[in-house]
This record gives C-alpha cells, structure tokens and sequence, in this order.
C-alpha cells in the first residue's frame, strides 16, 4: 500500500511541494533527463495527429460521393464491345434492397476544338441523374435538358472550358466548340471539381453529354459503366457481387471500386507506418524512462542525509516512497506536456508540407503528459523504493 | 518514562558477533535531564540509536511511555518517533532548501497537520529559542547556534516526551555550546521534556542533573549526579 490514509490531504499537498522545489533545485540534470521523454512523447503525439489529419484527408478523397458508393466498368473479353444493359442497371435500384440509385455511364476521349484551340478531353455520357450523385455545380449555363432530344449540347469542366478561351474569346454557354468532328454548342460550366477516386473521369477535362445521345460520339453508344450508390452501411463486398452477377455478360469482365474497400487499403498503409513511429516513440520513452530513473538514483544518493533526517522527525517508509514518486511523476508530466506541445508543432509541420488541413485529436494532448507519468511512476517507483528502504542511522551518517 | 531491560546489540563479524550492548537495564524517569557519557566505541550512540527507535536491540526490551517498542515495525518506529521523540544532532541536519520555519515544521507535516497550522506552531517555537526573527531564513543565513536552536525548535514542535541530542553542541564554539545547553535546560525545566543527550564533554556532563556512563557496552553507574 503506497498511501497512508491519516491527514493524507495536507500532507500530500505539502509532499508536492516538496517535490517541486527539489526537482528545480536540481535543474540542469532533471532537464536532460526530460529530453528523452520529451522526444518520446513529441513522436507519439506527432504521429498520432499525423494518423488522425491522414485518415481526414482519405475521407475527403470520398466527400463529394460518399463512401457508401461503388465505380463498376467493363472491359471487353472478346471482339464485341463490352456494353452493359441499361435496362439491368436500371432495375438495380428496384430490386436490390442495398441499391438506392445507379446512374449508367459511357466514356470516350475526343479532341475538342474552337476558335483555333485545341483540347484533348473526356467525354462522359451520362443521364442527368449524375449531376445530383455527383454533385456537380456549374459555374455558369445549365445542365443539358432531356427536352433537347440528342440536339448536340454539352457541359464543359472547368479546365477544358479554360484550355479552349483565347485571349479575346471566352468559352462559355452558348459557345460553339468541335467535339470529335461534330459541332456542339455549351450549354454549361462547371465549377472546378475536386478530383475524387471514384470519379469515372476528370470532370475539369471532360464534356459532359447526354447518355441517350452518346451513340454519335463515342463508338458503341451504351453504358459501359456505372455509379452505384448504396443504402448507407451496406455491406459494400456483398452488394458489388450481387450486382456484377446481375450485369454479368460473356462479352465483359467487369471491375469494381469499392470506396470502403479503398479506404480500408489506404488505412492498413497507414497503420503499418503508424505502428513503426509508435514503437520509435516507445522506445524513446523507454530511454527516458530510464534517464528519469537514473536521475532518481542519483538524487536518493546525494539526499541520504535528508532521508534520513526525515525517518528521524516521523517520516515513514511510505511517506519517503510517495516523496520520491512524486518528483518522478512531476518529472515525467512536465517532459510529457512539453513533449505534446512539441509534438503538435511537428503536426502542424507535417499537415503544413502535406498540404493537409491542421487539426489535432484533443484527447492526444492529454495522452501525451498522462503516459509520460504513467512512465514516472513505473520508472520511479525503483529509486523510490531504494529510498525508503535506506537504514536512517546510516543514511544520517552518509557524507 | 524509558525502561530498558537486558538490552543487547550485537553486530556480525565473520568469525562471531561483536556485543556493542551487552544486557544494558536503565531505567529513565520522565522529566529527567540524562548525559550518556564515556569514551569512542563504548556503545553511546547505539544505546541513543535504540532509545531513538532508529535501530532495533538484538535482544531485551524496551518501553517508552509504558509501550514496549522493541519489536515495531518500520513504519510503528516511525510513528512512534513522530509522537514521542525529537532528535537533535551534532551537524544540525536542517534541510537546506527549506526556510527555518519549514525545517521546524517537517515533524507536524508528518503527522498531517495543515499548512497554517503548521506555520503557526512552527513559528511559536521558533520564538521559544529565540529566533522570533529568522522564521523566513534558509539554513545557510544562520550561524552555528542559529541553527542548533532551529534544530532544538524542529524536536520539540511535536511536544514529543523524549528529546535525544547526539553531541548537540559538538560543532559549536564553547560560548555557543554554553548557550544551547542553557536553552536545553531551560525547556527541560519548562516543557518537562525527558533529555537524553550524548555528550564528550565532560564539563557539560557534570552540569546534567543525571549522567550515565557506558563503558565497552556496559552500564558503569547511572548515579545521580550532582543537581
């Protein structure tokens, strides 16, 4: 039992007292003891946060479409076109308890031309369905009306619309450009979007167009493609396999991407590293733990006259043990506190260079003092120990 | 107040265990102003060292206050010399990072008094040996008898029955000597404290109402000397 029960208030704030005033007195040394724990605590925490802001930034990867959301396309096996059945992705959303919606897609690349410019662009076809899935904001113009029955119009991406404006002539709705040998008026812009890793296509270098009149443009015509959003909490694995069975046909191999699945591989990455920082921080704080106990010896040693001044004038065992413990701990929560804050500023440098946003997990600060103490009192406790087991007539003699 | 009976103490040498004490009975009246005397080696500062429940007796037995303490614990001594006993020593041992005040304090922190009361009684002893003035003073700021006197006020802030000095005045000049011895005197006189002290000094032995002489181990004589 470490802690005797009478008057233990008063005595326990007076002990830390005590405790504080010798661990200055012995300055320089206890500071060179902290600097292993600092370093200790600093990596945790620095990776710690540099996990915390790493996992932010993988979600964000997904912001736009959720991660309840699935990328299915086909590849050809043979010499036939690998063409999915609208009317199958159409019925997915009926049938399929985990589907809410799915959106059919068809891409192609063209060369796009106006006004003596030259772009090379994605052309992604597409029911108008897919502006709300992907939450598509235009900068200017509309989205290409259903009404317009295959009359050729499109909505440019950012860049591509940017790629195509001369010095004199802007691109923009109502603009005439030549997309893969046809005239096409624009009829929007886009936004600048955030490019995501479910996107089909980079939307800032792409024209948007109507799936129903893709036929034209893009060799095949149908849908070789589609984004699947799922009930949110779906299990991902189970559904992408009911609907590759749905869609199967022999003349495509289809491939899904799982936003859940993706993120999960980005995670597992992560954890690898982040295992290998926490034990260089471990090990750290072993070392400094070590230090913290080497200084404690030295400190028992030099102060055996006082320790034994004090079992003389009624200090037991135990009163000596929570003294010695108590300047351990105190020790170790200062490295701890400085070491978090060291630790954060290295987050901040990590997000800074990584071109993350800056955000620390609240509860890493108190980890880092907390596990710094817990270190003081397991390191402590030997010198502690030491301590109060010292014969006082001796301890009174020592020089 | 302080009854010893065959107490012995021995310490192992490799071939057979040295007596330090051998069958020491002493028996000490509450009150009593006692000197320890007799030469190196004789066996003074173990018999103190027992008497301070510092250090258990080999065999025999002991009583302080009617309690037979021979055999507590580490942490009973303790108790104990909280409540009963106050030390004073040759070299003072103030620590020096305390002010005088809180050197004299240190037994009441022990026993969980709180910090302004501590202060208070602290501070009333310190004016007792005549330090009125030096409350706030480090250890280093005083001189010799500055800080025996800090060191008496520490063993008696306690009220303790028993105070224990081990050459209290071995490290001060004879006129500062004289002074302590004085004040010893006096508080004895006052506060009715028992004082056992181990001395050299055999002027200073005479002046002692009691004097108890060890020689090789033994009690001598523990006649009362002259008043």
């Amino acid at each position: 039992m470490l802690i005797a029960l009478p008057g233990i208030q008063a005595r326990l704030g007076d002990t830390l007292a005590e405790a504080w005033s010798n661990l200055r007195s012995q300055g320089r040394r206890s500071a060179l003891a902290l600097l292993g724990i600092m370093i200790g605590t600093a990596s945790i925490i620095a990776m710690l946060n540099g996990g915390h802001m790493a996992q932010r930034e993988s979600l964000k990867l997904f912001a736009k479409l959720g991660v309840d959301m699935l990328q299915i396309g086909s590849a050809p096996t043979g010499d036939r076109p690998a063409l999915l059945s609208q009317a199958a992705i159409d019925a997915l959303a009926r049938t399929d308890p985990d589907v809410i919606e799915a959106v059919p897609l068809a891409n192609g690349r063209a060369a796009a031309r106006t006004g003596g410019r030259t772009a090379d662009i994605a052309i992604l076809a597409a029911p108008p369905a897919l502006a709300t899935l992907a939450n598509l904001r235009l900068a200017a113009g509309r989205h290409p009306a259903a009404v317009e029955e295959c009359a050729l119009s499109g909505v440019l991406g950012d860049a591509a619309a940017r790629a195509l404006s001369g010095p004199a002539a802007a691109v923009g709705p109502g603009s005439a450009v030549l997309i893969g040998g046809y005239g096409y008026t624009i009829v929007g812009v886009l936004a600048p979007v955030v490019p995501e890793t479910l996107d089909p296509v980079d939307y800032n270098m792409a024209v948007l167009i109507p799936l129903h009149c893709a036929r034209r443009i893009i060799p095949d015509g149908g849908p070789t493609g589609l984004l699947v959003r799922l009930r949110p909490g779906a299990d991902t694995q189970a559904a992408s396999e009911r609907i590759t069975a749905r869609l199967a046909t022999p003349d495509a191999k289809l491939t899904v991407l799982d936003a859940r699945s993706i993120l999960r591989t980005m995670q597992e990455q992560k954890a690898v590293h982040s295992r290998m920082l926490i034990w260089i921080g471990a090990v750290s704080l072993l070392v400094g733990g070590i230090g913290v106990m080497n200084v404690m010896l030295m400190s028992v040693m030099e102060r055996q006259r006082e320790i034994g001044l004090r079992a003389a004038t009624g200090a037991t065992p135990t009163d000596i043990r929570i003294l010695f413990l108590l300047e351990a701990v105190l020790l170790t929560i200062a490295g701890g506190a400085i070491g978090s804050a060291l630790g954060a500023a290295i987050a901040w440098v990590i997000a800074h260079s990584s071109g993350w946003d800056f955000a620390l997990a609240p509860w890493t600060l108190a980890l880092g003092p907390a596990a710094a103490g817990g270190m003081g009192l397991v390191f402590g406790l030997y010198p502690a120990i030491t301590a109060s087991r010292l014969n006082p007539i001796e301890a009174l003699r020592a020089d | 107040m302080l009854r010893l009976e065959s107490v012995s103490k021995y310490y192992a040498a490799p071939d057979r265990a040295i007596a330090v004490l051998d069958e020491v009975t002493l028996s000490i009246a509450s009150g009593e102003f006692c000197a320890l005397v007799g030469p190196s080696g004789s066996g003074k500062s173990t018999l103190l060292n027992l008497i301070g429940l510092l250090d258990r007796p080999s065999s025999g037995t002991l009583w302080i206050d009617g309690e037979a303490v021979a055999g507590c614990s580490a942490h009973e001594s303790a108790r104990l010399r909280n409540r009963l006993i106050g030390f004073v020593f040759q070299s003072f041992h103030l620590l020096p990072r305390l002010t005088a005040w809180q050197n004299v304090a240190l037994p009441l922190q022990y026993r969980g008094v709180p910090r302004d009361a501590q202060r208070a009684a602290a501070e009333a002893m310190l004016a007792r040996v005549g330090l009125a003035d030096r409350t706030g003073h480090l250890p280093g700021q005083l001189s010799g008898g500055q800080s025996q006197r800090v060191a008496i006020a520490r063993a008696l802030v306690g009220a303790p029955r028993l105070l224990l000095a081990d050459e209290p005045t071995g490290s001060l000049d004879s006129s500062t000597a004289q002074d302590v011895m004085a004040l010893l005197a006096a508080l004895n006189a006052e506060l009715g404290v028992t004082v056992v002290m181990v001395t050299h000094d055999r002027e200073l032995a005479a002046s002692c109402p009691r004097q108890i002489a060890l020689r090789d181990g033994r009690v001598l004589g523990s006649g009362s000397g002259t008043c």
